[in-house]
């Protein structure tokens, strides 16, 4: 597996921690040696951390307020696509805000046309997306686990699914040129790519399922089998 | 003595929480267990009328939060079977009058008294969800074979998954197995695939529970009907025993199905 993102960035508004997927401890681990290696570096900022649509529960976040201050920064925001994990910043007395760093419809409006490396992202999620649940980012999305009917994504680019997709996927949202939605099943709800928009055909019963792959061709919605 | 919390929860209103958490609770004080079943639908209590208890009202969940009461005098004995109590909701207040915090301290001081601790939680995800959720060591989910209810399920599991509480442990609720097998109802298959979580009961639909539910006499203490044996076996199952699927149809293939489903 790959080794746990963890990027660490000076800016205007002081130091932003990106945290990418993976095992939440070896994340810790990763963002404590790299606090090793650049404290001195950092020392006395105010750090915001980005977890993109990570859950974190107020312990996890307090754990990662704590190691920040041993390292004599302090954890002043939290940017998250999840709803419960921004809830859990603000019980701590946070700040809390949208992942702007992939994401949110502010940015979605403005940042949009040049936002650097904006559709090169790709969002992992390694868990079934339920009823309610929703992931936003301007780059491309990869589920392993089931998109389940009420569920949404919205993607800049394309999704891919490694699992049974039957809730609703907007893909090509920045880029619909080579936008393109997979699934191990493919039931969607909805699916829109770009401007064009389809549903899933009524007469599912039953038939024989198989992996498939949706793009545009002349305006239209096409499937057909993946791989 | 250290009981378990259990909470009743399904999203989705109708679908037989109140009726689960009766029966649940008597068949396991029925088993031996010392049992206090909780309504947190405060402002819209009914678990006391399913129970047949209402008249036996004198404080409730809310007094007992507030200090009104000692938690004793709240607890409203089932003279039916040994070992069954009932701490009912208050009707002319709202869910804001009891909070999480409050919950899980009635909850522990619950457990040094019982076994289980059974908390039937209001539809909707809001306080009264998240009021019923605060206690809980395990949470069935409830839910009925239509589309919406499995819908609302799997919303609920969600927030569960979020909050550490786990995915939860699934009572499919009025089953038909007659139209399930002419195609005309989802089947266990359908929803287990969907919610991806432990299945613990099936209960077939059953006219005995809407007797039983106006008569205010859980259906397991009639001792006669399918949905009464399903609510036993899911009691046994809370309680560690590994007890196999009702037939609900005399067809092997379809129990066969149950039997992988549960051994799977």
């Amino acid at each position: 597996m790959a080794p746990e993102r963890v990027t660490i960035k000076g800016t205007s508004k002081g130091v932003i921690v990106t945290i990418g997927a993976g095992n939440w401890q070896n994340t810790l681990r990763t963002l404590a040696q790299k606090l090793e290696q650049k404290s001195s570096f950092f020392k006395g900022g105010r750090v915001a951390v980005s977890v993109g649509d990570r859950l974190l529960n107020a312990d996890e976040i307090a754990a990662m307020g704590e190691l920040l201050t041993e390292h004599h920064m302090t954890l002043w925001a939290v940017r998250s696509n999840a709803e419960e994990t921004r809830q859990a910043a603000i019980s701590l007395g946070l700040e809390a805000e949208a992942d702007t760093q992939k994401t949110s419809s502010r940015a979605h409006k403005s940042a949009m046309p040049n936002t650097p490396g904006g559709s090169n992202e790709v969002v992992t999620i390694r868990r079934t997306l339920r009823s309610g649940q929703t992931i936003e980012t301007l780059g491309n999305v990869v589920i392993i686990g089931d998109v389940n009917p009420g569920a949404q994504i919205k993607a800049g680019g394309y999704v891919i699914i490694w699992g049974r997709l039957r809730g609703s996927v907007i893909a090509g949202a920045v880029a619909p040129e080579n936008a393109f939605v997979c699934a191990l099943e493919l039931k969607p709800v909805q699916l829109i790519i770009g401007d064009a928009i389809a549903r899933a055909p009524a007469d599912d019963r039953r038939s024989k399922v198989i992996p498939e792959i949706a793009f545009v061709q002349d305006g239209q919605i096409v499937a057909e089998a993946w791989g | 003595m250290s009981g378990t919390v259990i909470t009743i929860t399904s999203g989705k209103g109708g679908v037989g929480k109140t009726t689960t958490t009766a029966n649940l609770s008597a068949a396991l004080a029925l088993e031996g267990k010392k049992v206090v079943a909780i309504d947190a639908d405060i402002g819209l209590r009914n678990l006391d009328v399913v129970m047949g208890l209402e008249n036996r009202i004198v404080y409730d969940l809310v007094d007992v939060v507030e200090g009104t009461c000692r938690l004793k005098q709240a607890l409203i004995r089932d003279k039916r079977v040994e070992g069954l109590y009932l701490i009912p909701a208050a009707q002319t207040r709202d869910k804001t009058a009891v909070s999480p915090e409050d919950m899980i301290a009635l909850c522990n001081d619950l457990r040094r008294e019982f076994d289980f601790i059974i908390v039937d939680s209001p539809a909707g995800i809001e306080q009264g969800f998240k009021n019923a959720m605060a206690p809980a060591d395990r949470v069935l989910i409830v839910t009925t074979p239509e589309i919406s209810a499995v819908r609302d399920a799997d919303r609920i599991i969600g927030l569960l998954e979020a909050a550490g509480k786990g995915p939860g442990e699934l009572v499919l609720n009025r089953l038909r197995p007659d139209m399930v097998q002419r195609g005309d109802m989802l089947d266990i298959d359908d929803v287990v695939d969907v919610l991806a979580i432990k299945l613990i009961g099936v209960v077939p639909d059953d006219e005995a529970i809407i007797i039983s539910t106006n008569k205010g006499v859980p259906v397991i203490f009639e001792n006669n009907s399918l949905a009464s044996d399903a609510f036993k076996n899911i009691a046994l199952r809370l309680n560690g025993e590994n007890v196999p699927f009702l037939n609900l149809q005399p067809d092997t293939s379809f129990f066969q199905k149950l039997a992988r489903l549960w051994n799977g």
